[in-house]
């Protein structure tokens, strides 16, 4: 046993030892790449001092030696296409569909390992065994289906490549000569990624205790060090388009790869898609939690999917409360870079793909209260909190109507007569930014106060400061509120730039009441008396539909905001330097555009539906015994 | 009944107090054993929404967003009712009672229902698909993005970073954004005005020249002219408009006038004059800054 323990210690630190290096060499490259590229343009241009032309970098305004070509300017036939029917015959729709799932795919492949990572360690410092176990079993699970829709996304990444190359070849030939060095670091971090995925998923079995457990934990971290590196890199070519940097203003390139990736939205956009991919990877566990619950023909498997649909829940929603302010920075860089185009999106053309989306993002809010508020249902004691469910709805509802409420109305020339001019007297200051700051910031923290009342369902609190805590965090609520509510009128008396720096006080309000807000509800059920336990399996079967209402919303809101992101360059490849001169330049109808995302969602989701039964196929033992313990009463809360 | 500047924050207070009515009648007829039930308290809920959107609410709202509010209270009437397994069976009963037609009278509902809905639903159908002569709804974009780059009387601007040259302090520097709030209630008719205050004055006389027979002498869109026209001209006055935008924008719109504007922002539905044709780009600037100092809003910037 002993021997057998040291082999695996051995074998432990060999992994991890491999897996660092692997790590450290391609990160070393973007190091290495960048001063060596720097030095052969430098060299050229000593060498050959009058034939080296100098310009200027489009966005950071340096001065660069020219070291690439211009962007081409292409013609409608250089683009060769397929003789299908339309939509099909335009190559942009066949781009989309690819683009689309392989997206969808990559985003859950990187989410999946954030939450085994996070669970796994919930996992190790869990004290009661049982629990530790169920815990582990259950990042085992999801890693074992993660790791089929981890090839599905590979398969879905070689496609795009082809498609590129066959339907864009001149977009991808310049693209390609921009980003060489990039993509070659990419395709080496996704060969450590995958090895490091391999390795954690068929380590896990062998890693069970002690010092080697924890070195397949911190194989997690390294996983998802590699998957967020592999994901940034690859937002750049993205974030590139829509804000260029780094070349001329014919595109030429200017001998320095990290002006090129370290582009004006590049980090805004990481930090908007990591934390997007969380939430998107949380709603698809936790739809496929509901599935197996409503397929569940024994109480002890509801019980074990109904715990499940609530981690992932949990997970999705924890992710989900500082999204807003992460879209909110991204779309001020966007301004920030070009007022044109954060008009066309939030003002002009797209503004009304925007009010999809806020309902979509209501949706979120609304599944997620609905769900803790069924939850309370397996509670006994839950009874003297449900009486506030119609104060959580009311305000959630009056900050949603604000929310919704389009800048740009949709009306009849009768109906503008009637309302004396484009903007509605009354309702028509809810369209601007202020009070929509206002009602996402209201929605957010009632949805933290849903949370606090669902860890309280059923528990008497028994320690002695009871009141003041009550006390304290009434206060705090209120005063969060009021504080969010004045700032949002405010912000119609006051310089835009000034404006915009009010988002800051308001989200640290409602970051107080989620995090010292937590922090007193947990204190405060120190040695609380339990009312009864959780009786997982009990709930009711329309918290399963607000589940899947949560998941749908957050792929449909993900192919809405996609689109817009790419739509908003219009006619250019490369924003303002290489035009797409392609036959269907022009932007889809709203509901062309719509009617294809809902097509991309559904073929998501059969996709899914087959990873899933793949999974099933190779877990059901697995699953079995895990089952059994996940049967056993536990009480309410984030840590359970 | 509605207040000047406060009426986005009547309409959620009307809200607000209905809601707390609401609860605190059915607390009370609850005291007294007379509860209303779950059903009859749904349609009392939507009704009273729709009741407050529809004639509360004024002017009206366009339909299409009637429909998106209603939507909306269908959506939260049922979380409402289904969020706890009793208020959802209580709910659920007087229709499956209809459906099961357990008593005589809830025989007499099913089979009027039966009759009724299909006809009702026939006749939505119908109106649906029945062609009509309407105006078509118009999706007409209030602030359509500008291009990058403008020329106005052989001059090119580039509409991200040029400045207005006339927005300067009395020693001739460049006054940021947010610091001409002192002029606000300043004179610019005083003899000794200078710099900010000097231009605001000619901007002003070039306003009220040019632009106050449709735009109103008090910038609220309401001009001896401006009912001839649907939309009527912008209101000025209100948050939405010019405090929403940079000044190169409001710059752009005033330059090329409706013709100027994109397909989405519905040039042809626009009286408003292309200004270069009539002022000169240093006349635009002045008005530009009138327009604010009249309004007392600041031009966006993303310093």
């Amino acid at each position: 046993m002993k021997a057998i323990s040291k082999r695996i210690r051995a074998w432990s630190l060999v992994s991890l030892g491999a897996v660092v290096t692997m790590l450290v060499m391609s990160l070393a490259v973007p190091f290495f790449t960048a001063p060596v590229m720097a030095d052969e343009a430098t060299k050229a241009a000593t060498e050959a001092a009058p034939k080296v032309e100098m310009a200027k970098d489009i966005y950071f305004k340096t001065e660069g030696p020219v070291s690439g070509n211009p962007a081409p300017e292409l013609k409608a036939t250089d683009y060769p296409s397929y003789n299908l029917p339309y939509p099909l015959s335009e190559n942009r729709i066949l781009i989309w569909s690819i683009a689309q799932q392989h997206l969808y795919f990559g985003s859950f492949v990187l989410a999946v390992p954030i939450f085994c990572m996070i669970i796994e360690l919930v996992g190790l410092l869990t004290k009661d065994p049982v629990m530790s176990k169920k815990y582990d079993d259950l990042a085992h699970l999801l890693v074992k289906i993660s790791l089929t829709a981890y090839s599905v996304t590979a398969i879905l990444g070689g496609l795009l490549l082809f498609s590129f190359i066959t339907l864009y070849p001149d977009f991808f030939k310049y693209i390609s000569s921009l980003f060489r060095p990039v993509m070659h670091i990419y395709a080496l971090l996704f060969l450590a990624e995958s090895g490091t995925l391999y390795l954690y998923y068929y380590g896990w079995d062998r890693m069970t205790h002690g010092f080697a457990k924890w070195v397949h934990a911190c194989m997690g971290v390294l996983l998802n060090v590699f998957g967020s590196v592999l994901m940034m890199l690859a937002n750049s070519w993205a974030s590139f388009m829509m804000s260029p940097a780094g070349v001329d203003e014919k595109g030429r390139y200017l001998g320095n790869i990290w002006a090129i990736l370290h582009n004006a939205l590049w980090n805004p956009l990481n930090v908007h898609r990591i934390i997007g991919n969380m939430v998107f990877g949380g709603g698809i566990v936790a739809a496929y939690a509901a599935y197996k619950f409503l397929a569940a023909k024994t109480l002890e498997e509801k019980a074990y999917y109904d715990w499940m649909g609530y981690i992932a829940m949990f997970m999705a929603v924890g992710s989900l409360i500082p999204l807003p302010f992460a879209g909110y920075w991204l779309m001020r860089e966007v301004y920030g870079f070009r007022q044109q185009m954060g008009i066309t999106l939030m003002g002009g053309l797209l503004a009304w793909l925007f009010i999809i989306q806020a309902v979509l993002i209501g949706a979120l809010f609304f599944s997620t209260n609905y769900y803790l508020f069924n939850g309370m249902e397996r509670m006994r004691g839950a009874e003297k909190y449900q009486k506030y469910i119609k104060y959580i709805l009311f305000l959630t509802t009056a900050a949603f109507l604000v929310w919704l409420t389009p800048h740009t109305l949709v009306m009849r020339p009768a109906e503008l007569k009637a309302i004396g001019g484009q903007q509605h007297p009354v309702i028509g200051n809810f369209g601007v930014m202020s009070a929509k700051n206002g009602a996402v910031n209201t929605m957010i923290m009632t949805t933290i106060i849903s949370f606090l009342l669902y860890q309280r369902s059923n528990k008497i609190v028994v320690v002695k400061w009871e009141a003041w805590g009550n006390a304290a965090l009434m206060a705090m609520f209120t005063v969060a509120l009021v504080n969010n509510w004045w700032l949002a009128i405010y912000g119609y008396f006051i310089p835009a730039n000034v404006r915009v720096g009010l988002s800051v006080p308001q989200v640290i309000g409602t970051l107080t009441t989620l995090f010292i807000g937590s922090a007193i509800n947990i204190a405060m059920m120190r040695g609380s008396k339990l009312t009864g336990p959780i009786e997982w399996g009990k709930i009711s079967v329309r918290s399963q539909y607000a589940l899947f209402s949560l998941a749908v919303s957050f792929t449909w809101l993900m192919a809405l905001m996609g689109y817009i992101r790419s739509s908003v360059r219009l006619f250019w490849h490369v924003m303002e330097v290489f035009r797409d001169n392609s036959p269907w330049a022009f932007t889809h109808t709203i509901g062309f555009a719509a009617n294809m995302m809902s097509v991309n969602v559904m073929a998501f989701w059969l996709f899914v539906l087959f990873v899933f039964w793949l999974g099933e196929l190779t877990s059901k033992h697995a699953v079995a015994e895990a089952r059994k313990e996940a049967a056993r009463p536990a009480m309410a809360g984030g840590s359970e | 009944m509605w207040i000047e500047g406060y009426k986005p924050i009547e309409l959620l207070l009307i809200l607000t107090i209905t809601t707390f009515i609401y609860i605190g009648v059915n607390y009370l007829l609850q005291k007294i054993g007379k509860r209303i039930p779950t059903f009859p308290q749904a349609i009392l809920i939507w009704l009273g929404t729709y009741f407050i959107f529809k004639y509360v609410l004024t002017p009206p709202i366009p339909s299409a967003l009637m429909y998106t509010y209603m939507g909306l209270v269908t959506l939260v009437v049922f979380l409402f009712i289904s969020s706890t397994e009793k208020g959802w069976t209580e709910f659920k009963r007087p229709i499956l009672n209809t459906v099961m037609a357990v008593t005589p009278i809830y025989k007499g509902v099913r089979t009027v229902s039966f009759v009724v809905l299909p006809l009702l639903i026939g006749y939505g159908t119908y109106d649906f698909n029945v062609p009509k002569f309407d105006e078509p709804i118009e999706l007409r974009t209030v602030h359509p993005a500008p291009p990058a780059s403008v020329t106005v009387r052989g001059t090119n601007f580039t509409l991200q970073t040029a400045r207005n040259p006339y927005r300067v302090d009395e020693k001739g520097d460049y006054l940021p954004v947010g610091k001409e709030d002192k002029y606000f209630k300043q004179n610019p008719f005083s003899p000794d005005a200078k710099g900010y205050l000097l231009y605001v004055r000619e901007g002003g006389s070039i306003f009220f020249q040019n632009c106050h027979f449709c735009h109103g002498d008090n910038l609220n869109g309401r001009g001896m002219f401006a009912f001839a026209f649907n939309p009527i001209p912008a209101n000025f006055s209100d948050p939405g408009t010019i405090a929403q935008l940079q000044e190169t924008f409001v710059f752009w719109r005033i330059s090329k006038g409706g013709p100027g504007l994109p397909r989405e922002g519905f040039p042809w539905a626009s009286a408003m004059p292309p200004w270069e044709e009539h002022l000169t780009t240093d006349e635009i600037w002045k008005v530009n800054m009138f327009e604010y100092w009249h309004t007392e809003f600041f031009p966006r910037t993303w310093d």
